[in-house]
């Protein structure tokens, strides 16, 4: 079993306001004796952390702080992600990072992958070995031994059970964030949208750092029905000649709002988000009759991302995001050194084109240097429409 | 209304090396402006705007004015920021009417436009780096210890050698030894000119490039550049002393497209 943490780290004095919170935040659940697991990726299932009474936690950072440090070991022509998460471990200067009692990772990209190695110097790691191809029935049944025995690892680490009630009820309850944060971002579909695309992101993106469910579901609803009944009074914060815009791409919040203001400043509107903060992990529900255990594997392996070949379901979420949000244009965001989305890219472009949707890719990281050609970039596209 | 308040406007394209100003009186050019942009884009877009009203004797609230370029951020006195992408494509359709590709090489940053109808249809612009651009140049005859006058001179020589990198710190290094191991100032030139094209031709692979092809950017007047991109490109490229002017004479023209307030 593992000890869960409960110090706070040495350089704590030195730290800004909301990351001190953060790990004060951190520190009173675990004060309370609850374990927190730290994970890096929309396959993860939540499900059973929740069923053991966990806290789980986002641990994809979003900023370039750390990058330095890890590019002391790692080579520096890697994707911002991975770099930064790495180093967020080995500085102890991120909350969540610094308090995972258990870090998953997973054999999403070959970058990540050689990276938990070297995690795992640092912390308790456990892998999910997540396949290529969602179709095949070995892919299915790797999937589902791969999650049971993720069970057993946390069963094991943290002394608890995991017993079929348990994962029900948490297969319940988490079908209800993803249909109340269906039902919060699907306000966008009317026009103009009630909200514009950075205060959508930033509810989507900040909704994974709030540890309290009942609290996180009630905050929520409430924010639907503010947001509804503003608009209902006729509060318009986005001009209906707005174009909308659907991003999709690499993982967004963070820095990489830089994108989402840059398209938002030149006088569009950001309607939807094919991505992992957005309707990728939200759009469908876990299947709540049969087998616990197979209906959360099934449904995890489905999403789609371009680690998948063929990467079918994430065309087919494109198309219906863009029918249900009446997009008029696709702006996908790359993180640099993203093989596996940069590749598609080509893909995606090609689907467009046949489209007749609008379509350009950027490529970032997360540093600032790149604001300006971002807003000339996406300013002429937003002009093109 | 008064006429002269709908058919005069003003574009300026303020980039990293040069601020462009181009007056339009019922869709002709009237004036041009061009001077170096110095230290204060904001200081130095007023001062071209000023200088047209000055010379077209027009007071401000007679003219419509649109700021592009680099330089346009920050710029509170124009009636419309528009970006330098959107500006190259209706003033290269200006320049040479049935214009479908653009290949514009400035100071600190080239781009490839598809245009129809001076409307832009795709375009790809290079990365937060020098490499295809004129600084890229610039910095290449600065190590010769040459100015850019003395540049084109130089390329006159029509002689090329072989530069393999396209990243200016590299270039840099690359010029030195090549300098060192005796290769002539000409060659050295030529092999420049045909880095920066290497790499702009990385962005017009990316769209379809269709003929007519215009080169703007103020490096369209160097005709080694022109006759190197025609061999690259296979297709005849247009380059026209408006060429330094094609981003100055979209935004004037950006007047057609004015929304109605």
């Amino acid at each position: 079993m593992v000890k869960i943490s409960t110090e706070l780290p040495q350089v704590f004095g030195g730290f800004a306001e909301a990351r001190q919170n953060g790990f004060l935040a951190m520190k009173a659940i675990k004060d309370k004796g609850i374990g927190v697991v730290g994970q890096f990726c929309t396959y993860t299932p939540l499900e059973v952390f929740m069923a053991a009474d966990l806290v789980s936690v986002g641990l994809c950072s979003t900023s370039d702080e750390t990058i330095p440090a890890a590019e002391s070991v790692l080579p520096s022509n890697l994707c911002p992600l991975i770099k930064s998460s790495y180093g967020f471990a080995i500085t102890d200067k991120c909350p969540y990072m610094y308090f995972s009692d258990l870090v998953v990772g997973e054999t999403t990209c070959d970058g990540k992958v050689k990276m938990y190695e070297l995690l795992a110097k640092e912390k308790n790691v456990h892998i999910l070995e997540l396949p290529r191809r969602q179709n095949t029935p070995e892919a299915k049944a790797l999937w589902r031994a791969e999650i049971a025995r993720l069970i057993e690892r946390v069963e094991k680490d943290f002394g608890v059970e995991i017993t079929e009630e348990k994962l029900q009820d948490a297969i319940r309850r988490r079908n209800t964030e993803r249909r109340l944060l269906k039902e919060f971002y699907e306000l966008s579909t009317m026009s103009p949208p009630p909200m514009t695309g950075l205060h959508q992101l930033q509810v989507l993106f900040g909704a994974q750092f709030k540890f309290d469910w009942q609290e996180k579901v009630d905050e929520i609803r409430k924010a639907i029905d503010t947001i509804k009944k503003a608009y209902e009074e006729g509060e318009r914060p986005v001009p209906a000649s707005a174009p909308r815009i659907l991003i999709t791409g690499c993982p967004m919040g963070g820095v990489t709002e830089k994108v989402v203001k840059a398209v938002e400043d030149a006088g569009a509107v950001v309607v939807a988000y094919e991505n992992c903060t957005g309707a990728k992990q939200m759009e469908r529900q876990v299947k709540e009759e049969g087998d616990p255990l197979t209906n959360i594997a099934d449904h995890y392996l489905q999403i789609g991302c371009s680690v998948m070949t063929p990467d079918d379901n994430r065309f087919e979420l494109l198309d219906d995001l863009m029918n249900r949000f009446d997009v008029d244009g696709v702006v996908e965001m790359t993180l640099q050194a993203c093989h596996t989305y940069a590749v598609e890219a080509y893909s995606i472009k090609q689907h467009m084109k046949n489209k007749n949707m609008p379509y350009i890719q950027v490529e970032t990281d997360y540093s600032t240097s790149d604001v300006g050609q971002l807003s000339t970039r996406l300013g002429a596209f937003i002009e093109m429409l | 209304m008064n006429h002269r308040k709908t058919t005069a406007s003003i574009g300026i394209d303020c980039g990293s090396a040069a601020c462009k100003g181009i007056l339009l009186m019922d869709g002709k050019i009237k004036e041009k402006e061009i001077r170096p942009t110095g230290w204060s884009p904001k200081t130095t877009t007023r001062e071209v705007l000023e200088e047209l009203l000055r010379r077209a004797d027009l007071p401000r609230e007679d003219v419509y004015v649109v700021v592009t370029g680099y330089g346009r951020l920050g710029i509170d006195f124009a009636d419309r920021i528009v970006t330098e992408i959107t500006c190259h494509a209706l003033g290269a359709e200006h320049i040479a009417p049935g214009v479908r590709t653009v290949i514009d090489i400035g100071g600190q940053d080239s781009k490839a436009i598809s245009v129809k109808d001076g409307f832009v249809t795709s375009f790809q612009m290079n990365d937060k780096c020098a490499a295809g651009t004129g600084r890229f140049l610039e910095m290449s005859a600065h190590r010769m210890g040459a100015d850019l006058y003395e540049f084109s001179e130089l390329l006159k020589a029509r002689k090329t050698c072989s530069l393999s990198s396209v990243c200016a710190v590299f270039a840099d290094s690359e010029i030195i030894s090549l300098l060192a191991s005796g290769k002539t100032r000409e060659e050295i030139a030529g092999g420049v000119i045909h880095s920066v094209v290497k790499r702009v031709m990385a962005l017009a692979f990316r769209i379809e490039v269709e003929s007519p092809v215009l080169l703007t950017g103020g490096l369209a007047e160097l005709s080694v550049l022109k006759e190197v991109l025609e061999s690259e490109i296979g297709k005849p490229v247009i380059a026209s002393p408006w060429s330094r002017y094609a981003g100055a004479i979209g935004a004037a023209r950006m007047i057609e497209r004015r929304k109605e307030m």
